[in-house]
């Protein structure tokens, strides 16, 4: 494992000294000369603008034609990590220490007019380490290697009104994004959650293809055909569909201006048994006795000064094949999340939000039930556009169960550093 | 484990070669942009500006530039006398005038505002709309324009012939032979190449002397270049990207609204656009846009912060900011940061009549 380490290290450190100029600034920021918050109400939420910008393939809106290509300016690498401590209390009992929460290389740029990348891979952090002989004994990384996105768009086939996305991305219907929350250990519950038996994450990005657009007046849409398996290979002859459809009212795109609301649908299969002699060297197979399950739901953002008030829930029914409680029934569960994010300071330096993620599973599962509350303080240390550090801390308050219920508190101070 | 030293090992491998790429390709000239002939988009930071470069068929001399500057501040090229280069692009006023839009000969007055003469130097296209490629081309327009100097060409010649002192200057810049249009425009553009910003408080900062802004303009410099967006159509050192912009300003008459870059272009995306102005020396210069519609700084801001105007063809980089009353009295402070230090901009005295050529 320390040899993983420093391979990683070492081609983290090679990496730096390739890109010499490129060195420590978020590939975008970098090529615009321009600081985080031109996209960002604060690093990692997009503003209007950044969501534009994305919406447009990584190419300032208007402008798709003249942008200089990933391979015109520096290399476009950016890395993000976070290091800090936390300290972990239930039931009487606390346990701290300092940790190494996250490690993101991104890449991403235009390649060609209207056709653009976006590259994100994180290296698996094993913390506790694989050598340590505790509780967990290393078999519960911090974080696992995976190509986190590796997309292709083609922006603009129909005007705006086309977009394709292929590879593996974060799709459409995250209009509330699991990957730009300021929260950094308090996740959108609702969205790793699903039925005992089901592996379905409806927050992990997805291999396939996705089509975006936009209609006067501020009609969006996304309409996606995915593997649905995340980054692992597919596991059944069934592809999975979704349907997201989203409206800003007044000026903006919703994410710092305009009030949105959206509505989103998800479809999918799953096999219930695996027996298969065919694998695809891929690392497909083709599991059998495939039962559906689906996701319905909506999501809101209102915006007043640069108070942010976001709110998401669904409601989702898994086939009683994956009920192990009740194999009688379909497991179904609803559940939700409301967010209040404000920015203050100049150039807004400080960022502030309160957050309450719910998960409500069906009555008889007496220990899924989740009331998670949650609050944060950020202060950039700067908006450079060559690097952007923010001193982070966190607090979650998480009541886990109705029989017996299992209370959390999470405190965690942290530096989370771009370059 | 070995998968993943096999994909770190990869991955470095992959960006040495991208690196190797770029850096050969770097050399290579991007290729220009349909109808705008600017740089592309790519590290446009804000900055000093560059020397200004003169077109291979307009070489400058101090003779030349002497004599441009005469040209430009003698009020005898209009038709009546009255009206020089120098009434509506005022080096008191920020090289403009005090608008909203221009009073030219017999108090007619235009339906746009005079953009400043002050660093127009590096803006590849002239005009609000770009009709005109050069310094050299546009300056033949005032002239001969009904409601500007009301002259035409041929008898501004006369006049300007007829001036014993203009003929040994012209002789000496140009050679013998007749005086021309050409050489007339020539030698206005070779002293507006001289019109440029080398110094100001913010280039000083950008050279490295970290005290040369205050705390709030520091603080208006990143609102600039981060929230405010500023800088997705203000960049580089011109402080434009020299493209054409739909702002959504209210057309004045509706009936017969002004088409902007649409008129050159005749494509609808063009319509009611107007070329991004610079943002040096704006303070001098108020009021703002090409109707001159806005007052003050704090006024325009105010017209940013809410997202701009209206309009089906407003650009897509209009959102509203969220900006607090601090942050916009920061972009104030910095925007007055890029007054000019330079003498030739912030300190020219028109000359009176009787000290011009005779
Ligand atoms: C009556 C007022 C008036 C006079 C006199 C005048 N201009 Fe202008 N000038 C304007 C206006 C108004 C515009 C903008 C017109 C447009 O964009 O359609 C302009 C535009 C310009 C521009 C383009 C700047 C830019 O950034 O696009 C230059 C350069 C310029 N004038 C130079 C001159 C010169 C040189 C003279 C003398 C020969 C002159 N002007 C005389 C009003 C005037
Ligand atoms: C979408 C591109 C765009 C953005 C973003 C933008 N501008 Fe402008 N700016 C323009 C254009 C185009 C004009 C001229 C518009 C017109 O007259 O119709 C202009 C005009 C101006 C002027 C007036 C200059 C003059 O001589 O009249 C100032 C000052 C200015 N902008 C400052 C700013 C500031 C400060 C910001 C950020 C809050 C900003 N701009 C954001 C494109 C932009």
């Amino acid at each position: 494992m320390k040899r993983t380490l420093t391979a990683l290290f070492t081609g983290a450190f090679a990496l730096l000294v390739l890109s010499q100029a490129a060195l420590a600034i978020p590939a975008f920021a970098r090529k615009y000369g321009a600081n985080c918050s031109q996209c960002h109400v604060a690093f990692p939420k997009l503003n209007d603008w950044g969501q534009r910008f994305r919406d447009n393939g990584y190419q300032v809106p208007g402008q798709q034609g003249s942008e200089k290509t990933a391979f015109e300016t520096a290399i476009p690498v950016a890395f993000r990590t976070n290091a800090g401590y936390s300290l972990y209390g239930t039931g009487g009992q606390t346990a701290s220490g300092f940790h190494i929460y996250g490690l993101d290389l991104l890449s991403a740029g235009v390649l060609h007019k209207n056709i653009s990348y976006l590259f994100v891979y994180t290296p698996r952090i094993d913390e506790p380490a694989a050598d340590y002989n505790g509780p967990a004994a290393g078999d519960n990384p911090a974080q696992l290697a995976a190509i986190e996105s590796a997309a292709v768009v083609f922006s603009n086939i129909i005007r705006d009104k086309l977009n394709i996305r292929i590879g593996r991305f974060e799709p459409g219907f995250q209009l509330l994004s699991s990957k730009r929350l300021y929260y950094i250990l308090q996740p959108y519950e609702i969205y790793g959650f699903a039925g005992t038996h089901s592996s379905f994450d409806f927050s992990a990005s997805q291999i396939g293809i996705e089509a975006t657009g936009r209609f006067k007046p501020g009609l969006k849409y996304a309409l996606g055909y995915i593997n649905g398996t995340g980054a692992n290979p597919d596991n059944n002859r069934w592809n999975d569909v979704y349907l997201a459809l989203s409206k800003t009212f007044g000026r903006g795109e919703g994410q710092s201006a305009g009030q949105r609301i959206g509505v989103f649908g998800y479809l999918g299969w799953q096999p219930t048994t695996f027996v298969d002699p065919i694998v695809s060297p891929g690392g497909d197979i083709n599991g059998k006795d495939n039962r559906n399950f689906y996701r319905i739901g909506g999501d809101i953002s209102l915006n007043w000064h640069t108070f942010n008030l976001q709110g998401m829930g669904f409601y989702a029914v898994d086939d009683r094949d994956f009920n192990d409680l009740d194999p009688a029934l379909d497991y179904k569960f609803w559940g939700g999340v409301v967010q209040l994010d404000w920015a203050g300071l100049p150039n807004n330096r400080l960022v502030g939000s309160l957050m309450f993620n719910w998960v409500r599973p069906p009555g008889y599962d007496d220990v899924h039930k989740v009331d998670a509350y949650s609050a944060l303080v950020r202060y950039y240390l700067g908006s450079w556009s060559a690097v952007n550090i923010a001193i982070h801390a966190e607090f979650t308050h998480r009541v886990a169960g109705t029989i017996g219920p299992v209370r959390e508190d999470l405190v965690t101070i942290l530096l989370d550093f771009d370059f | 484990m070995r998968r993943i030293v096999l994909f770190a090992a990869l991955l470095v491998g992959l960006l040495a070669a991208a690196a190797g790429t770029a850096s050969i390709l770097a050399g290579q000239k991007a290729p220009p942009i349909t109808q705008v002939g600017v740089q592309v988009l790519g590290p446009q930071r804000l900055g000093p500006l560059p020397p200004v470069v003169h077109p291979p068929g307009n070489p400058p001399s101090s003779a030349k530039i002497q004599l441009g500057k005469e040209l430009y501040f003698d009020p005898r090229l209009s038709a009546d006398g009255t009206i020089s280069c120098a009434t509506c692009h005022d080096p008191a006023l920020g090289w403009s005038d005090k608008g909203p839009t221009s009073e030219g000969i017999h108090g007619q007055f235009g339906g746009r505002r005079a953009p400043p003469v002050s660093n127009a130097a590096y803006s590849p296209l002239q005009f609000w709309d770009g009709r005109s490629p050069s310094l050299e081309d546009q300056a033949k327009g005032p002239i001969q324009n009904p409601i500007e100097m009301g002259n035409t060409h041929e008898a501004m010649i006369q006049t300007v012939s007829a001036i014993g002192a203009y003929q040994s200057e012209f002789k000496a810049v140009f050679g013998t032979g007749p005086i021309t249009v050409d050489q007339v425009a020539d030698a206005i553009a070779a002293f507006e190449r001289t019109v440029v910003t080398t110094d100001s408080r913010f280039d000083r900062y950008a050279r490295g002397d970290h005290n040369a802004l205050t705390k709030l303009e520091k603080e208006g410099l990143e609102i600039f270049n981060g929230k405010a967006h500023c800088t997705g159509c203000h960049w580089g050192p011109y402080f434009s990207d020299g493209r054409f912009h739909n702002l959504g300003l209210p057309p004045k008459d509706p009936k017969n609204p002004d088409v902007g870059r649409y008129a050159v272009t005749k494509d609808h995306r063009d319509m009611g656009a107007f070329k991004t102005p610079t943002v040096r020396d704006a303070a001098r210069r108020p009021p703002y846009l090409h109707d001159g519609s806005e007052k003050t700084l704090e006024s325009l801001i105010d017209f940013y912060d809410k997202g701009g105007g209206k309009g089906p063809n407003l650009d897509p980089l209009m959102v509203p900011l969220g900006l607090a009353r601090h942050e916009k009295a920061a972009l104030v402070a910095f925007i007055k940061s890029l007054d000019s230090l330079n003498p030739e901009v912030a300190d020219v005295k028109a000359p009176a009549l009787r000290d011009l050529p005779h």
